[in-house]
């Protein structure tokens, strides 16, 4: 199953990559790709915040030399304290300055003047940045997504790419767009912005592929894997012992992680209660007695049943590779098949006109060209299929009635014991009544007092 | 039932199909669309596939009877009696949470053919006695791209009786091997005279005696007729008492003052089996859960064991139930040894030791003090400390005067925490072997 994972994941690839393309080319008209774009946000938002940085300090440098001085400063002295304390340390140059402050006032006046400019330029600066991070945040995504097989990393790296379109969509920039919708399926197929909603549907499609073939033969590697550690984890364990018992020094008595004792658990337990001390010694020997005792069911086990190394690695489980080639390209042809051709019957205004049978007024309205007709039949549709699926489920009785099922013998069991406890109860109750009616008419009966009674009382009156 | 994953789609649909509304862009919302319909279209198919019912768990173990801390391997087998394929399966089978994952993993995915099937197999190691269920199996199916999801949980269980733990017996057996290879001495012999193997001395020959029995030797010697004696060999009879009410329970998990009771039960039973004593055990809360007689029996040891697997901390002691059923069933004299924490009120112990004298028994009690078996007083904060210790010292004080109570009528009490109680055990039994108590 390796081999169909990798497959996958080249085409995976392939699939982003094409996507990452088709998004960069079309929006390159926009001139949106400066590549020091990054660096220009960063340096405006610096300096504005160095301007708060200015803000902040000067008004605390006048504060203070106005509490010492008790009245007014005079400017060039909070003007000094500034470019000493603030500039000299950190180089926080504010906004509108580029040589040491002379004035305070200046960087204000400079500040106002430019303000519109200052604002409409880190406006700008930021959706440039916000490309490039989209962009970012996807590759980085995607190329998660190949070594971790997670669905979620698919899903960001997907979100991340089209958000590019999604934020030039908000400014108004040149995307992928197909007005007026095409009613010809040929017209439509062929359309770049088509290709580009495709080729994403594909990277969504082939990445949730790869995703299944290698959780499909995952596990049965993995236990593979998992047992030939535990395995060898539990042979040095018994030979360590062995060592020790004989005497030898053993280098570390701790298990190496490398040798799978994280997935070992067991054994990590085991040694721990050897190794770590403060315990007694008695349960030091259990644990030995304890890996010990595996270590011979383990060997024995092997030994008796020759299925016993595979069913406990599961190997019989493991699907065979082409089955899941095959299907996958069927499978997923079908599907873009399907998706392509409902999705352009639901979008299609042609089709709409054809099937409502609308008026003419409505036919010619400017509303059936906007894209939120497509909801008057994406609602119905999509409630179809699950429905159609409860009803196909609903026919195949899939969802069994568990019941905890006894056998005959044990449930007369079960009545047996509780019938033979609920007599048990009642018998003792019996004796207790008897023996306490008895106790009460002996007291009656006797002046003397029980010697044990006696002893009782003797000891608990001291 | 949409997965993680699904949702992941439907979010990217919902943000796409709105984005497109707002922004008037016909790709975002075709887009949006492919993916709302791309989630949802192949659900009827799955529907058609994915049936459930088609799977069949078959769960099998090496042995439905085990000591606790023994390995024990469970096989799962999973068929596939429809006829369609199941893309992507996992099984999950359960265990009981006390036991150990030792070897292998009790979970599996994979992909299953029409009317074939696969096994999977892990070791388990059983942790307390009592009897435990493995199952239910949790079948989870999965549609090809992880979008969809149908689950099963197959309630089958298999019933395993897991027995005390055996560990205190071999112990035991490997310290009798180093008696045997003399690296320990100590042999514990009666002091009764009689039809034994080892010699006791010599006495003056008295009429009556068997011929057989003079020592011509030593006669010679003397110059009198001596008698070569010997060192008689008998066996006593214990019955132990297991307290199994709610106070016994008391403690972290594996060393309750019941397991360790328990514990001691089977080490006593073990021990008089192999010297052919008499060993019979009573579990007993409110009622009498059960009882077997002393006797030699080869099943005698699991009978035991069975008895001792089932108990449960619950109830109260009620003493006087117990011994006038050990009472009534037990004709010969026996030495009744109590395990319980004599945390109920004195007057009903002392009745049932009434009862128990009355009929000829000794009897002897082995109490584990509660707060020796509970948290450690170092793990409290000053409070705690000062409220467990006034606790304890109120404890101590009632159980003294219990045992005061019971010292006149010859009845010890022997008060033990998780450390010396089963030393305690074997010591009782060895001093009561010495001493000739009980005998038949």
């Amino acid at each position: 199953m390796k081999g169909v994972t990798w497959i996958l994941r080249i085409a995976s690839l392939a699939t982003f990559a094409y996507m990452a393309y088709l998004v960069y080319s079309i929006l390159n008209p926009n001139d949106i790709w400066h590549w020091n774009a990054p660096y220009e946000f960063v340096v405006t938002v610096f300096r504005l915040l160095s301007l708060l940085v200015f803000f902040i300090a000067t008004t605390m440098v006048s504060g203070l030399a106005g509490a010492f001085t008790g009245g007014a400063v005079p400017q060039d002295v909070i003007v000094g304290l500034y470019n000493t304390l603030v500039l000299r340390t950190w180089y926080m140059q504010p906004y509108g300055l580029a040589d040491p402050l002379t004035n305070v006032q200046e960087v204000w006046t400079s500040f106002q003047m430019n303000l519109n400019n200052v604002l409409l330029a880190l406006w700008n600066n930021t959706f440039l940045f916000l490309y490039f991070l989209c962009a970012g945040v996807g590759i980085v995504l995607f190329l998660q997504s190949l070594a971790n097989m997670n669905h979620k990393f698919v899903g960001g790296a997907f979100i991340s790419i089209q958000a590019i379109i999604i934020l030039a969509a908000f400014r108004t920039l040149i995307v992928p767009d197909i007005t007026p919708f095409p009613a010809d399926f040929i017209e439509f197929f062929w359309k770049q912005a088509q290709i580009l909603a495709l080729v994403s549907f594909a990277y969504l499609e082939v990445s949730y592929q790869m995703i299944y073939s290698a959780s499909v033969g995952k596990p049965v590697e993995e236990r593979e894997e998992t047992l030939k550690k535990q395995l060898l984890a539990l042979r040095q364990a018994t030979r360590k012992q062995d060592a020790i018992e004989r005497g030898e020094k053993v280098s570390t008595t701790g298990m190496s992680r490398s040798t799978g004792a994280t997935a070992f658990s067991f054994l990590r337990e085991a040694m721990e209660r050897k190794v770590m001390g403060g315990q007694s010694a008695l349960e030091s020997l259990d644990a030995i007695s304890d890996v010990r005792r595996l270590q011979i069911y383990v060997d024995e086990l092997l030994q008796s049943d020759s299925r016993a190394r595979d069913e406990l690695t599961a190997k019989a489980a493991a699907p065979s590779s082409s089955y899941v080639i095959g299907s996958t390209i069927t499978g997923s042809a079908i599907r873009f098949l399907t998706v392509v051709a409902v999705s352009f019957m639901l979008m299609n205004p042609n089709f709409i006109q054809m099937v409502l049978n609308l008026p003419i007024g409505i036919q010619n309205s400017v509303e059936l060209i906007q894209p939120e007709i497509v909801v008057l039949f994406l609602v119905p549709v999509v409630g179809v299929f699950p429905m159609t699926a409860a009803i196909i489920s609903w026919f195949s009785r899939r969802e069994v009635v568990e019941k905890e099922e006894l056998t005959k013998e044990e449930k007369e069991e079960a009545k047996r014991r509780k019938k033979e406890r609920a007599l048990k109860k009642k018998e003792a109750e019996k004796a207790r009544k008897a023996r306490a009616k008895a106790r009460r008419e002996r007291k009656g009966d006797e002046v003397e007092v029980d010697e044990w009674d006696k002893a009782l009382d003797d000891a608990f009156k001291r | 039932m949409i997965t993680q994953r699904g949702f992941v789609i439907v979010f990217a649909g919902v943000l796409l199909l709105t984005s497109g509304f707002s922004f008037t862009n016909f790709y975002l919302v075709l887009l949006g669309v492919y993916c709302v319909i791309g989630l949802v279209v192949t659900l009827p198919l799955f529907a058609l596939t994915a049936n459930l019912a088609g799977i069949e768990v078959d769960r099998q173990i090496d042995k439905v009877k085990l000591f606790s801390g023994d390995f024990l391997r469970v096989r799962v087998t999973i068929r596939n009696v429809s006829r369609r394929h199941f893309d992507f399966i996992e099984v999950h089978d359960q265990y009981p949470e006390t036991w150990i994952l030792a070897i292998g993993e009790n979970f599996m995915a994979s992909r299953i053919e029409p009317g074939s099937s696969m096994t999977f197999s892990y070791i388990l190691q059983a942790r307390m006695r009592g009897r435990y269920y493995l199952g239910p199996t949790e079948v989870i199916m999965r549609d090809r791209l992880g979008l969809h999801y149908y689950k099963r949980v197959l309630k089958e269980h298999t019933e395993v009786l897991v027995y005390p733990t055996w560990k205190d017996v071999r112990r035991l057996e490997s310290f009798a091997k180093q008696r045997q290879l003399g690296l320990m001495f100590g042999a514990h012999r009666t002091k009764t005279v009689g039809m034994g193997t080892d010699f006791a001395g010599f006495r003056e020959y008295v009429p009556g005696d068997e011929f057989r029995l003079i020592d011509w030797k030593t006669s010679a010697k003397r110059g009198d007729m001596v008698i070569k004696q010997w060192e008689q060999e008998k066996n006593v009879q214990i019955i132990c008492m297991v307290d199994t009410s709610g106070s016994m329970g008391n403690g972290y998990p594996e060393n309750t003052k019941l397991e360790y009771a328990i514990r001691a039960a089977v080490l006593l039973t073990y021990m008089g089996l192999e010297r052919k004593d008499l060993v019979g055990t009573c579990v007993f809360s409110d009622i009498v859960h059960g009882y077997v007689p002393p006797g030699t029996r080869p099943t005698h040891m699991y009978d035991v064991l069975e008895v001792l697997a089932m108990a449960e901390p619950q109830g109260w002691s009620d003493y006087e139930t117990a011994i006038s059923h050990v009472v009534n069933q037990t004709k010969k004299r026996s030495l009744i040894i109590w395990l319980t924490d004599l945390e109920r009120s004195p007057a009903p112990l002392l009745n049932a030791m009434k009862t128990l004298v009355a009929n000829g028994h000794k009897s002897l009690i082995i109490s584990p003090f509660g707060p020796w078996f509970e948290a450690p007083v170092g793990q409290f904060g000053p409070v705690e400390k000062v409220l467990s210790e006034a606790v304890s010292e109120e404890l101590w004080e009632r159980r003294n005067k219990i045992a005061r109570a019971l010292s006149r009528f010859g009845i010890n009490v022997i008060n033990v925490g998780p450390e010396d109680f089963l030393p305690t055990i074997m010591q009782s039994y060895e001093q009561a072997k010495q001493r000739g108590v009980a005998m038949f």
